[in-house]
């Protein structure tokens, strides 16, 4: 069975191909659940909910549906220190949401050069805590904190009104990691 | 609810009214929501969303994204939410799911909160979804030792996927409400089996349900989630989920 996926307007349909669809009563072997990488599930992923869910009939609106659209983003780009904490925390200022892909492209339009991080920063004497996007750069250089600036007023106005936070900063770390430049 | 879990795997659930254009709508409409319900959803917040319009024209279709401003009140633990925008009143809750007991009830001030608020002349869509993340031994299995509800692969095809996305809608009520029914692997970390079962029932045929009759059938819509939601698995994820009796 071929599933169609409903666009608006009366009576209009399109397939997608490219996955399975349908369960039959008689399955002669089931899938094993080990047999599945999570690396290829993540680059396989994203293309097929492009092609199969963006139409507006795509689904009532869950936030939990949203991080995680915005986490695949993320993973795409950024290195990410703790995806649970980051869940967690969008979960709850999910106002950030559409302000952090700006954030992203604003750091990556001025430090094409740079390893980004993002973290979930705890104030250790206040119960405060707020997203961090951390730039790392091999070799740091005094154009850095005009960057930064510059970076960060590109989104700074879109986070007004908006509970929680997210600070565009550097720790004058190298990169590390797999992702290292 | 027919079973109640301890352990329940659901990690959002949410109901959706999607109002037709005849229903005067303007900015003050959120603000006259949250002076109705600011008691129990203190806090407010906001953010932009896309959203994409195909339609089909004489010269083809075209694709259209719109930005649309969403207003968002939270109870003060932030675990339940409602998110209005332009003839949209989204109500979410997150983890731990408060049961239907605690639940409906949400909807129910939702919904007459926004009656009170403006004329509402119909619905477009309206929709029951429960969005369950349910982990899996690491040293992997069958799918079918845990659903009920999965891809089926041919001997003639090769075994060894690398991803998979299942989904079927069903038809109820003569084709007036669907079933969305997804189920897919999601990304985790440390080695984890994790698996996404997503349930949305909406109501298909637009206006066919009328404003006096909308928590009637989100009573029916709950029911019908239910029995879908037990169609999915087996009693081997019953046991995980830990049955209270």
């Amino acid at each position: 069975m071929l599933t169609t996926v409903f666009l608006p307007g009366p009576h209009l349909k399109t397939s997608v191909t490219g996955s399975q669809w349908t369960r039959a009563e008689d399955k002669p072997e089931f899938p094993d659940i080990s047999t599945l990488p999570r690396d290829l599930l993540q680059s396989f992923w994203p293309s097929l909910l492009d092609v199969a869910f963006s139409a507006p009939q795509r689904g009532s609106k869950s936030v939990v549906i949203d991080i995680e659209d915005l986490m695949e983003y993320l993973a795409r780009k950024v290195r990410i220190e703790d995806p649970n904490l980051i869940r967690e925390y969008l979960s709850q200022f999910t106002g950030l949401l559409d302000v952090i892909p700006e954030a992203v492209n604003a750091a990556k339009k001025q430090f094409p050069e740079a390893q980004l991080v993002i973290d979930v920063y705890q104030d250790p004497e206040i119960a405060d805590c707020y997203l961090v996007l951390y730039i790392r750069l091999k070799h740091y250089d005094d154009s850095v904190i005009e960057r930064l600036e510059k970076a960060e007023a590109e989104f700074l106005s879109h986070l007004v009104s908006k509970r929680g936070w997210i600070q565009l900063t550097t720790d004058f770390r190298e990169p590390e990691g797999d992702d290292a430049l | 609810m027919a079973k109640k879990y301890a352990n329940p795997p659901i990690v959002e659930a949410l109901c959706e009214f999607r109002l037709t254009p005849e229903t005067r709508w303007d900015l003050t409409v959120p603000g006259l929501l949250y002076e109705k319900l600011k008691e129990s959803f203190p806090q407010k917040d906001q953010r932009m969303i896309q959203q994409m319009e195909l339609t089909q024209g004489p010269e083809g279709l075209h694709q259209q994204i719109r930005m649309s401003e969403l207003i968002m009140f939270r109870t003060e633990d932030k675990k339940i939410l409602m998110q209005v925008g332009p003839r949209l009143l989204t109500i979410n809750v997150l983890k731990p799911y408060p049961h239907w007991d605690g639940f409906k009830p949400r909807i129910e001030m939702a919904w007459e909160s926004l009656q009170a608020a403006i004329e509402v002349q119909g619905l477009e869509r309206i929709g029951l979804r429960y969005i369950n993340h349910i982990e899996l031994p690491a040293q992997g299995g069958k799918l079918a030792e845990y659903f009920e509800f999965y891809p089926s692969i041919g001997q003639r095809l090769p075994q060894q996927m690398v991803a998979f996305l299942t989904a079927v809608e069903f038809s109820y009520a003569d084709g007036r409400d669907h079933c969305r029914v997804e189920l897919t692997r999601i990304p985790a970390l440390g080695g984890r089996s994790l698996f996404r079962l997503d349930i949305d029932y909406f109501l298909a045929r637009p206006g066919a349900v009328k404003p006096a009759e909308v928590l009637a059938w989100v009573e029916e819509a709950h029911s019908r989630v239910e029995e879908v939601f037990e169609g999915c698995i087996t009693d081997k994820l019953r046991e995980m989920f830990e049955e209270v009796l």
